[in-house]
């Protein structure tokens, strides 16, 4: 029992955080607004290694697991980077890994493909532009053209639904990663509420003094702190197939989706009338909450399968249930 | 990540499982903060540390089996699973004995850590005083030097367990000239010893939960001081994070609470409101989270990291999740709530009532609020 990353996992992501605060920053997020793409960090993202992150070492990846996976994904909600990535590497990938489909992975390691996804939960189809495939309940399809539509997030890329049939394994990943990329704009956004209001000065001091602003950052503090591990939790269960995985990501989603609302709500509070402008770079962060927070089962449908499990009697309940074990389970 | 128990966790978990279904009092025991349930829970002590349980983490050079801290998470699991009383010893086990292991003397050690694994010296705290509760720094209780000794005068008040305890902890202005957190020291005291009188506050409940100590001209050796002279701030700091932090609220607590609520809401499910039925879910949620992020933490300590101030987003946790899951059993048991039963306790009553002072012992959720936001955040004071 260790609930802990390896220093090796911990010096990837510090790469990949200083290479995204560089290439990915602010100004790149104003200049791809409403053009979104992979804001030109495709190539470098390849050569880091991240769309052979969770591929097998014989097809020229690197052969990390979910719990590796969802790390890299709260570093790129973090900076608010597009969803091709995430799609093609921290889904689509480890969903064909699962169903045997090996053909097309070393060419996702190798950053030559793009990879859609298609699933009735959510229909509508989120960076279609770019792919060269949509996956969908039976595998691969060339990716269809369909109609573009129009979106609050100025990042992100939507398209009309196409008539597909969907199971929970891709849901289970794709709400996974929604929640690991959640929580990287959380984080996010709780810097720049923190730092603004170190910054900003009224009464002849910065407002960050008053306890009025000081206890609702701490609670987004607090929220995010708790949402962190049940997403691991959720990365580990998953990856291990674990019969009570599924819930252990709905609990992921719903954590995660909390936190992010209200870091939101909180950070547009603390900026005050800056934080109702389209000037600040805040507001690209909470539109990709929104849109995450609705995408791949929204909080009620998460709640619901919580519900099932919890109250529903699914699942034994207690101290020693925290994690699954032939102890535990017998 | 390897969220697998190995074969020798599990064999101990499956051994204090066996001790506790064999140990573990069938009838309930009284409410701890009663005299007579203060008496049962110190026979209970008494009890584990037969088993050599008291304080599984500590040497066994005092009364421990030294145990890491996942043994420990494994321990308090089968301990709050099998629904075992709680820990009347917990302000000598939890928190002056880690202190006690890191600033103490040998003589100290030796003197005290035993005697408080095995139950025989129950503690409590004196840190507040009336001008003194979330402003810790305005302490005037004065502890002078006089030879040897300390002569400590003044008043000390909200302290836990010190209507039935025998020695109690906390800081003393040795300097009279100083002023805030410079010149203090940590000093032990034994609640027998000639001046001091206690008083005991009737808590919310009714019971004598904690009391007011007088200490008049109270003549303590010297020796009774923990670490240097003016050093108390910083070890009261360090306790304050022992309690606010790992062990004090270990999550089994709050899971076993969550799985009795669940049951609560099965008995009551007709008469139920959608926003109780929610808030069930989300206390198994938050529960579970806390246990998570525990495990977390517990894995950094043992790869040799630390905590610090992310104790305080911990005690803001678990302190507003127990109210929560509390608040929302009331809920569930509408009328019958009030209701106190001829023998025993109303149990979710007796615990919503205790839920309430959780947000303000151990520095209140406000001065919590403001450690993350200056300490972790980075604002300005």
């Amino acid at each position: 029992m260790q609930f802990l990353f390896s220093e090796d996992q911990d010096a990837l992501i510090e790469g990949v955080r200083s290479f995204l605060d560089g290439a990915h920053g602010p100004e790149k997020l104003r200049a791809l607004d409403g053009t979104p793409g992979d804001g030109g960090v495709w190539d470098a993202l390849v050569s880091l290694g991240l769309t052979g992150l969770l591929v097998p070492e014989d097809q020229g990846g690197l052969g990390s697991g979910l719990a590796a996976g969802t790390r890299i994904a709260v570093e790129l909600g973090r900076a608010n980077v597009g969803q091709p990535i995430v799609d093609t590497a921290l889904i689509a990938a480890p969903w064909l890994m699962r169903k045997g489909a090996t053909d097309r992975l070393a060419d996702i390691a190798g950053g030559g493909c793009r990879i859609a996804l298609a699933h009735p939960i959510n229909p509508w189809i989120a960076d279609l532009d770019g792919a060269d495939y949509l996956l969908g309940d039976d595998g691969l399809i060339d990716a269809p053209e369909t109609k573009a539509l129009n979106t609050v997030d100025p990042l992100r890329s939507l398209f009309a639904p196409v008539d597909i049939s969907g199971s929970d394994d891709l849901l289970d990943l794709a709400a996974l990663m929604s929640a690991a990329q959640m929580l990287g704009a959380t984080a996010r956004m709780l810097e720049l509420a923190t730092d603004y209001a170190k910054d900003r000065e009224q009464f002849g001091q910065p407002i960050g003094k008053f306890q009025a602003i000081k206890h609702q950052l701490a609670t987004v503090a607090v929220k995010l702190e708790f949402a962190r591990p049940v997403l691991w939790r959720a990365a580990v269960a998953l990856d291990e197939r674990q019969p009570r995985a599924s819930m252990h990501v709905s609990h992921a989603k719903l954590a995660a989706t909390d936190a992010a609302m209200l870091a939101a709500e909180t950070a547009i509070q603390i900026h005050g009338a800056m934080g109702y402008t389209y000037e600040v770079d805040l507001h690209f962060w909470m539109k990709r909450a929104w849109a995450l927070a609705g995408a791949w089962g929204d909080r009620a449908w998460h709640f619901n399968r919580c519900d099932a499990a919890v109250i529903g009697g699914q699942i034994a309940l207690g101290p020693d249930q925290t994690f699954e074990s032939e102890f535990n389970n017998a | 990540m390897e969220l697998r128990y190995t074969d020798d966790q599990q064999a101990f978990r499956a051994e204090v499982r066996a001790w506790m279904g064999a140990h573990v009092p069938r009838e309930p025991l009284r409410t701890l903060e009663c005299e007579e349930g203060f008496h049962q829970h110190v026979a209970w002590e008494k009890t584990l540390a037969s088993g050599d349980w008291g304080m599984v983490t500590w040497p066994e050079d005092y009364g421990g089996r030294g145990l890491d801290l996942i043994r420990w998470l494994i321990f308090e699991e089968e301990y709050y699973r099998a629904d075992a009383p709680l820990r009347v010893a917990q302000n000598g086990i939890f928190l002056l004995g880690p202190t006690i292991m890191e600033y103490g003397t040998a003589e100290q050690k030796a003197a005290h850590l035993t005697p408080m694994a095995k139950g025989e010296t129950i503690w409590a705290q004196a840190w507040s005083e009336p001008n003194a509760g979330s402003d810790m720094a305005a302490i005037r209780s004065t502890a002078i030097r006089d030879g040897n000794d300390y002569v400590i005068t003044g008043q000390k008040t909200w302290s836990s367990r010190a209507a039935f305890a025998d020695w109690c902890f906390g800081l003393f202005r040795t300097d009279p000239e100083s002023e805030r957190h410079r010149g203090l020291s940590f000093i032990l005291v034994p609640l027998d010893a000639e001046g001091v009188t206690v008083r005991p506050i009737r808590q919310l409940h009714g019971h004598p939960g904690f009391a007011e100590i007088f200490f008049d001209e109270v003549r303590v050796p010297a020796a009774n001081r923990i670490a240097d002279e003016s050093e108390g701030w910083n070890v009261a700091m360090a306790t304050a994070g022992f309690e606010r932090g790992l062990m004090l609220r270990s999550p089994a607590r709050f899971q076993a609470a969550a799985k009795r609520l669940v049951e609560l809401y099965r008995e009551n499910e007709a008469s139920a409101s959608p926003a109780a039925h929610e808030a069930v879910v989300q206390a198994w949620a938050d529960a579970e989270a806390y246990a998570l992020n525990t495990y977390s933490v517990a894995s950094k300590i043992m790869a040799g990291g630390s905590i610090g101030s992310e104790a305080s987003l911990n005690k803001i946790f678990w302190s507003e999740l127990d109210r929560a899951m509390h608040r929302t059993a009331m809920s569930l048991m509408g009328a019958a709530a009030e209701l106190q039963p001829e023998s025993g306790e109303n149990r979710w009553l007796e615990g919503y009532i205790f839920s309430l002072s959780g947000p303000i012992y151990a520095g209140s959720n406000e001065i919590q609020r403001n450690i993350v936001a200056e300490r972790l955040l980075g604002l300005p004071r």
